[in-house]
């Protein structure tokens, strides 16, 4: 019955005017465009969990378990790789390691870009030279730069113990060699860090610049009460990317030093190729590779945290 | 006041100098001869401009091949990866669909999970995949960058809903507004993420390191550590290496040096 009066409808509907059928047409389109937009999206999210949460779960399965060589999971153990892990000395030295890599390098970092940036944010001829050679670096890619830095520092033919005048032997040295990983580390982030700090220097605004030089505040004050808190959301970002390196310190290990001498540059990311891809002890890794998120994580959060009490946004 | 910045501007002159020195050293160094390593006091100038560890470097170990997949992957790749980023962000900029929000945090969720400390687990899927030494394997991880995605979203929606409107009045197709509106008004931040993708891909070395066995699947910055020069401190042959990877990247650097430091400082470039 209903079929039929569907039928009846049909037939009583009157020929269709132009301007209907182009409607119809127009929103039928609009109906094949509904999957659209998925389809836009399908090689993100396929590519999002192939490669991130995939690996992310899978990651913190393994370090919940027993992982076979081959990377099959075997059963499950609770935190028993956490108190395993936290138990090993390695471990300790590597967390300890990439604590003491992030404590030195980020507050160096920061000086060093703040103080070029103080130099040369005011626009003058010669400054446009020395803002190219303070960018230079940028250009360098991470293995380059380590290698040129592991014959820099090298007691032998290195010209560092020559221009200053020491003789340490860097590399045999467990108090030195996070040294050079260090003053690599500043190379590498202080180009990116200056202009950031140079552009949020540039940005103030001028009035009040020349309101505070009217009024005859010294420069200190000026810096300390006008610059440093309208760029203070600069460097909250600087600090909390620049963590997050820290806490993923890996490249330069493995080419400069390979985490020795005596582990004493053995960072967590390193340890965690170590022990994933030499030992194929995949839990362990997995395990270490999850205090790395944690840790990623927390300080971010605690950086967000200190960013919205203490900084000043304009 | 004149004299002050006098001597700011020198001082800065002399901090970028001391941040030059190692690139200037390995072009310098890159022309040594093996006793000018040696000598006491260092040697800092060379002495004549052979070209000899440049002759050696390449003809001792793959570095053409090195630089030919190095760019290949950076070029590939981040053609893949913008495209990648460019529909996500097309999607949320300019269509309402369920799950629309869901959908676009959980890709920019990506950024909390750093590829470094998932190499493990993402090992084991290449090699599941059966792309150990192939360079769609080295580029892989690399495909999804959530940042521009987001970059991307928020330039496409700089663009007034009605371009949209009257394109499709004119019977414009959605793929065809994308192509031929969309992503010609917002073209100077298509080509910096660009930039910025290929950079990146191009400087990685962890990740390549560990998904490539055979020497001739190497990159670059892969294959420079293992030329084996360094154990008998015959480094002439490994600073030419460095400097034949370090000029071509020094001068797109200089040439392309406006639109870098314009990406930075519209926060479009970030670590």
């Amino acid at each position: 019955m209903w079929q039929k009066r569907q039928d009846s409808e049909r037939l009583e509907t009157p020929p269709l005017s132009k301007q209907t059928q182009l409607i119809i047409i127009a929103s039928m389109k609009r109906k094949r465009g509904a999957y659209a937009p998925y389809l836009y999206f399908l090689p993100a999210l396929i590519l999002a969990l192939l490669f991130s949460y995939y690996p992310f779960v899978k990651t913190l399965l393994n370090s919940l378990s027993l992982v076979s060589f081959t990377g099959k999971l075997s059963h499950f153990v609770g935190l028993e790789n956490f108190r395993a892990l936290f138990k090993d000395p390695n471990f300790r030295k590597s967390l300890l390691n990439t604590f003491r890599f992030a404590l030195l390098f980020i507050p160096l970092d920061l000086a060093l870009s703040l103080v070029c940036a103080l130099l040369i944010y005011k626009k003058r001829p010669l400054n446009g030279l020395n803002e190219t050679l303070i960018m230079l670096p940028m250009a360098v890619a991470m293995s380059s730069a380590a290698l040129v830095f592991k014959a820099l520092f090298n007691p032998t033919i290195g010209v560092v113990n020559y221009l200053f005048k020491v003789s340490i032997d860097w590399f045999n040295s467990p108090t030195w060699a996070l040294l050079t990983i260090v003053f690599l580390g500043v190379w590498m982030a202080v180009s990116l860090d200056f202009l950031l700090l140079l552009g949020a220097l540039r940005s103030i605004p001028r009035d009040l610049t020349e309101a505070a030089d009217l009024e005859g505040t010294s420069k200190w004050s000026r810096f300390f009460r006008l610059q440093l808190p309208l760029i203070s959301p600069t460097i909250m970002f600087i600090i909390t990317t620049r963590l997050r390196d820290s806490m993923l310190l890996s490249g330069p290990v493995l080419v400069m030093t390979e985490g020795g001498p005596y582990r004493s540059t053995q960072t967590l990311v390193y340890q965690m190729y170590i022990e994933g891809f030499t030992g194929a002890n995949y839990s362990k890794g997995s395990t270490i590779s999850v205090v790395v998120f944690l840790l990623t994580f927390i300080l971010i959060l605690l950086a967000f945290r200190i960013e919205k009490r203490r900084v000043f946004y304009q | 006041m004149k004299k002050e910045e006098a001597l700011k501007a020198t001082f800065a002159t002399i901090l970028g100098l001391i941040l030059v020195f190692p690139i200037y050293y390995s072009l310098a160094a890159s022309f040594f001869q093996v006793h000018q390593f040696f000598a006491y006091p260092p040697q800092l100038l060379p002495t004549s401009l052979s070209l000899v560890n440049y002759a050696r470097a390449l003809k001792e170990s793959p570095l053409a091949r090195f630089m030919f997949n190095s760019l290949y992957v950076s070029v590939v790749g981040s053609a893949i990866r913008m495209s990648v980023a460019i529909l996500a962000a097309f999607a949320t900029a300019y269509f309402t669909f369920k799950g629309r929000d869901f959908l676009f945090f959980l890709i920019l969720g990506t950024m909390m999970l750093p590829s470094d400390a998932l190499i493990i687990e993402n090992y084991l899927m290449v090699r599941r995949l059966g792309l150990l030494d192939t360079y769609l394997g080295i580029m892989a991880v690399y495909l999804l960058a959530p940042v521009q995605m987001f970059m991307l979203r928020q330039a496409f929606k700089s663009i007034p809903y009605t371009f949209k409107e009257v394109a499709m009045m004119d019977g414009c197709s959605d793929f065809a507004f994308l192509t031929k509106i969309v992503l010609p008004i917002t073209r100077p931040i298509v080509l910096t993420l660009s930039l910025h993708s290929f950079v990146t891909i191009w400087n990685t070395y962890l990740w390549p390191l560990l998904v490539t066995n055979n020497p001739q699947m190497r990159t670059v910055q892969v294959g420079i550590t293992m030329l084996g020069y360094t154990e008998n401190l015959d480094y002439g042959p490994i600073f030419a290496a460095i400097s034949l990877v370090l000029i071509p990247s020094l001068i797109l650097f200089l040439l392309l040096r406006r639109y870098i430091v314009e990406g930075i400082a519209s926060g479009s470039i970030v670590g």
